[in-house]
C-alpha cells in the first residue's frame, strides 16, 4: 500500500451491497407497495430468493447480523411455518409470473433449521414459485452445527454452493470473539462436503478481529488455502460497538490497529493470488474455473446483499425477518423483531415494514457505483448529468484528489481503479455518492471502514 | 410426397413444394380452412414444407426469422435462454400450432422438434405482397391455429396454480386437448413427445416432484397407463 493510501484507511464507508443503503429506507414503502410490485413482475423473469433465518445456537461477539441465540427449537418450526405462509403470499401476488434460479439461505445460522424444516421451505417454494432441477442452490452453514448426514440430505435436497462461517482459525482469535471451532472440524466438514459432489464451496474469513498478527492470519490463510475451498470471501471485520451491544464484549484495546488491519488485508490478497485465486470484486476471491470467477473476468459480475455474486437476476424476493426485496425500482424490508414479522403474516399481510422507491437519479448514481465495485472502472457521465452542479462539482473535487494519490486513472470519460487499488473501492464508491459527506473528514462512525 | 433434398441448415431438409395442399392433414382443421379459392390459390403458390428431423430446430433465439410456420405433423418445444444461461420451456407446439407471427431480426424463442416433424410454411415478404389481393390473409391464416402467444397464456395459468397434481393434471388435459387425444372407450390417451425433464421445467416442479406426483395421480385412479410417451385419463375422469 502506498503511504498516500494510508490517509483513507480510517475512512468509513458503507458496504455498497445495495444502492441506497438500507440506512436510508423509510416507512414510505408499505406492503402495498410491495405486493403491487410483485405483480408487474413478468413471466420469465429471473428471480433471486433469499431466505432469512435468524436463529443461531450462541452468541459470536463480532457479529453484525439480525440474529438470536435461540435454544427452543419449537420457535424455528414457528418461524418455517411463517416462512411457508409468506411464500404464499408472495407466490398469490406473482400469480405464475417470475422463475426462481437462485435461492439463498443466510443468516443467522441456516442450519440452525433442521434439515427436514429446509426441505419443507423448498417445498413451499416448488408450489408457490415453481422451483426446477436447475434452480441454484446455496446455504450458509455453521461448521460445529454441521449434524451426522446434513450435508447428504443437503446435496439430496439439491444444495450446491455451501459456504462455511470460518472466520479465523486461531485459537485466541477464535476465543476473543466467542467462536471455537477447531481447524479438525472444519477440516471433516469440507471432506464430507466433497465426498457428496459439492463443487463450489466458499470459507468467508475476517481481518481485523481482536488479537489477530500478521503471523497468526498468514496461519489461517495457509490453512484456508490447504483445505482448497473453490471461493473466499475477506471481510473487515465492522467494529460498531455503540449500534451493536454485543461487540461490546470485545475488548477495544485488542483490536489491530489501523494499519495492522490493512497489512491484514494485503496479506490475504497477496496469499490468495499466489495460490492460484482470481481477484473478484474487492474482498472475494476465487478458483479461475469457479463461477464467480468466470463473471468477474468476463464481465458479468454483480453485487447483491450477499456480495459480489454471479447471479444475473435484477429482482430478489427476500423471506423472513428483516429480509430485503429489491422488485421493480422498489426496496422493501420485512420487519425486524419477529414479533413484528409474525404479527403481519399472521394477518395474512406481507411483513414490509421500511423501504425506498428509486429516484431515476438514484438508480444513476447506483449503477456508477455499481460499474466501479464490479468492474473496478465506471463511466461518471451518466451521474455527472444527473447531479446538480454543485453536488457534480464536488465529486470532482473529490475525484481529483483520488487520482493526485494516485488511487484512480481517467480513462477517456470513465473512472478506473489504479492497480491494487482495489481495497480502496468502497472509499472511491463514496466520492461518488451524494449521499455521503464529503472525503476529508470522517463519516459518521455508524458506517464500517473502508479498509 | 417429395423427394428428399439435401440436408441444410439446422437439419432442416430443403423445402419441398406440396403437389398440392388437397392432401393437408390439418386444412379443414385449423390453418387455411378460412381462405377463399383466390386467396388460397396465392397462399399455395408462396407456401412450402419442410421436414424437421427430431432434436433439430426450426427457430433459432436470437437468429432471424422471416416465416410463419405451421405445423402438420408433430410437435416441438418452444424454450428461451434466460439471463443466466440456462433454458426455461415456454412451450409446445402440436399439428396446427404456429410459430413465428411477425417477421423479426432477433426471435425470441427458439423451436425444436421434439420428435420427426413436418410444417408448412410461408414467408412474410409474400404474405406481405398479396396482401393487396388478400386483405387481412395473415390474420385469416391463425385465426384457428394457437400462436407463441397463445402458448404463454396457458402456461401462466399452468405455473398459477398451486399445487403439483394440479398442475400435472392440468398439464395433461392442456394437452389432450391441444394434440387431440385418441378416445379408446371414453378413455382418452394423451400422447406425451416430451421428454419427462422438459415437463418439469415447462411446470416450475423438479424432476423427482413430477414422478411422485404422476404416481400419486395413478394411484388416486385420475390417471391410468402411464408410459414414457403417452398417459391415459379414464372415461369417469374426464373434465369438460
Amino acid at each position: 500500500m502506498k503511504d498516500d493510501w494510508r490517509k483513507y484507511l480510517g475512512l468509513r464507508a458503507p458496504r455498497y451491497t445495495s444502492y441506497p443503503s438500507a440506512l436510508h429506507f423509510d416507512a414510505q414503502v408499505t406492503d402495498e407497495d410491495y405486493a403491487s410490485r410483485l405483480g408487474e413482475v413478468s413471466l420469465y423473469e429471473p428471480l433471486s430468493l433469499y431466505f432469512h433465518i435468524p436463529f443461531c445456537k450462541r452468541l459470536c461477539w463480532y457479529c453484525g447480523c439480525n440474529m438470536r441465540v435461540e435454544n427452543d427449537y419449537a420457535r424455528a418450526v414457528r418461524y418455517v411455518d411463517a416462512l411457508r405462509r409468506e411464500v404464499d403470499l408472495v407466490g398469490k401476488k406473482l400469480n405464475g409470473a417470475g422463475r426462481p434460479r437462485s435461492i439463498h439461505f443466510g443468516g443467522g445460522t441456516p442450519n440452525f433449521l433442521k434439515v427436514d424444516e429446509i426441505g419443507r421451505i423448498l417445498e413451499a417454494v416448488e408450489l408457490s414459485l415453481g422451483l426446477t432441477d436447475s434452480t441454484r442452490l446455496a446455504i450458509e452453514l455453521d461448521p460445529r452445527l454441521i449434524r451426522d448426514n446434513d450435508i447428504a440430505r443437503l446435496v439430496a435436497l439439491g444444495f450446491n454452493r455451501i459456504s462455511l462461517g470460518v472466520q479465523d482459525f486461531d485459537p485466541e482469535v477464535q476465543a476473543a470473539i466467542n467462536r471455537v471451532q477447531s481447524f479438525d472440524l472444519v477440516e471433516a466438514a469440507v471432506g464430507e462436503m466433497r465426498r457428496y459432489g459439492v463443487d463450489d464451496l466458499s470459507f468467508d474469513l475476517l481481518y481485523g478481529l481482536p488479537k489477530q498478527t500478521v503471523a497468526s492470519f498468514a496461519a489461517t490463510l495457509a490453512k484456508t488455502i490447504a483445505l482448497s475451498p473453490d471461493r473466499v470471501a475477506i471481510f473487515g471485520y465492522a467494529h460498531l460497538p455503540a449500534q451493536l451491544p454485543r461487540q461490546r464484549l470485545i475488548d477495544d484495546a485488542l483490536l489491530p490497529p489501523e494499519a495492522l488491519r490493512a497489512d491484514l488485508s494485503i496479506l490475504g490478497d497477496e496469499m490468495l493470488v499466489a495460490a492460484g485465486y482470481v481477484r473478484v470484486g474487492f474482498d472475494h476471491y476465487a478458483k479461475p474455473d469457479n463461477p464467480l470467477a468466470r463473471a468477474a473476468i468476463e464481465g458479468r459480475l454483480r453485487r447483491n446483499f450477499q456480495g459480489f455474486t454471479d447471479d444475473p437476476a435484477e429482482t430478489t424476493i427476500g423471506f423472513g425477518a428483516s429480509s430485503i426485496s429489491f422488485v421493480g425500482e422498489i426496496y422493501a424490508q420485512n420487519a425486524k423483531t419477529l414479533a413484528d414479522y409474525y404479527s403481519r403474516i399472521d394477518q395474512r399481510r406481507l411483513a414490509t415494514e421500511r423501504g425506498l422507491l428509486l429516484s431515476p437519479r438514484e438508480r444513476v448514481v447506483a449503477a456508477t457505483i455499481r460499474d466501479l465495485l464490479c468492474r473496478g472502472r465506471a463511466d461518471i457521465r451518466p451521474l455527472l448529468r444527473a447531479l446538480a452542479p454543485t453536488e457534480a462539482n464536488r465529486i470532482c473535487a473529490n475525484l481529483d484528489r483520488f487520482e493526485e494519490d494516485g488511487v484512480i486513472c481517467w480513462e477517456g470519460d470513465s473512472v478506473a481503479l489504479a492497480p491494487g487499488a482495489r481495497t480502496l473501492a468502497r472509499a472511491v464508491a463514496m466520492a461518488l455518492d451524494p449521499y455521503e459527506a464529503a472525503i476529508g473528514r470522517k463519516a459518521a462512525p455508524r458506517l464500517a471502514h473502508a479498509v | 410426397m417429395s423427394t428428399q433434398a439435401q440436408n441444410k441448415d439446422q437439419g432442416c431438409h430443403a423445402p419441398d413444394r406440396p403437389a398440392t395442399c388437397d392432401v393437408c392433414e390439418v386444412r379443414g382443421r385449423s390453418i387455411c380452412a378460412d381462405l377463399g379459392p383466390r386467396e388460397f390459390a396465392h397462399v399455395e403458390k408462396t407456401m412450402a414444407r419442410r421436414h424437421v428431423s427430431r432434436n433439430k430446430s426450426l427457430m433459432i433465439e436470437g437468429e432471424p426469422n422471416e416465416s410463419l410456420y405451421v405445423v402438420v405433423a408433430g410437435s416441438f418445444r418452444l424454450s428461451k435462454m434466460l439471463e443466466d444461461g440456462r433454458r426455461q420451456v415456454t412451450g409446445f407446439l402440436f399439428k396446427g400450432d404456429f410459430a413465428g407471427v411477425r417477421s423479426t431480426d432477433a426471435s425470441a424463442y427458439s423451436a425444436e422438434a421434439l420428435e420427426d416433424s413436418l410444417v408448412c410454411f410461408f414467408p412474410h415478404r409474400y404474405l406481405e405482397e398479396i396482401a393487396a389481393d388478400a386483405p387481412g390473409v395473415k390474420d385469416r391464416l391463425i385465426a384457428r391455429g394457437q400462436t407463441e402467444y397463445h402458448k404463454a397464456q396457458d402456461h401462466i395459468v399452468l405455473l398459477g396454480k398451486k399445487t403439483a397434481e394440479e398442475r400435472v393434471i392440468s398439464f395433461i388435459d392442456l394437452i389432450g386437448r391441444q394434440i387431440g387425444a385418441d378416445d379408446k372407450d371414453g378413455n382418452r390417451v394423451v400422447p406425451l413427445p416430451m421428454p419427462r425433464q422438459d415437463i418439469a421445467d415447462y411446470l416450475g416442479l423438479r424432476l423427482e416432484t413430477l414422478s411422485r406426483t404422476l404416481t400419486a395421480l395413478r394411484e388416486d385412479g385420475r390417471i391410468t397407463d402411464v408410459s414414457r410417451h403417452s398417459v391415459t385419463i379414464p372415461a369417469d375422469c374426464v373434465s369438460a
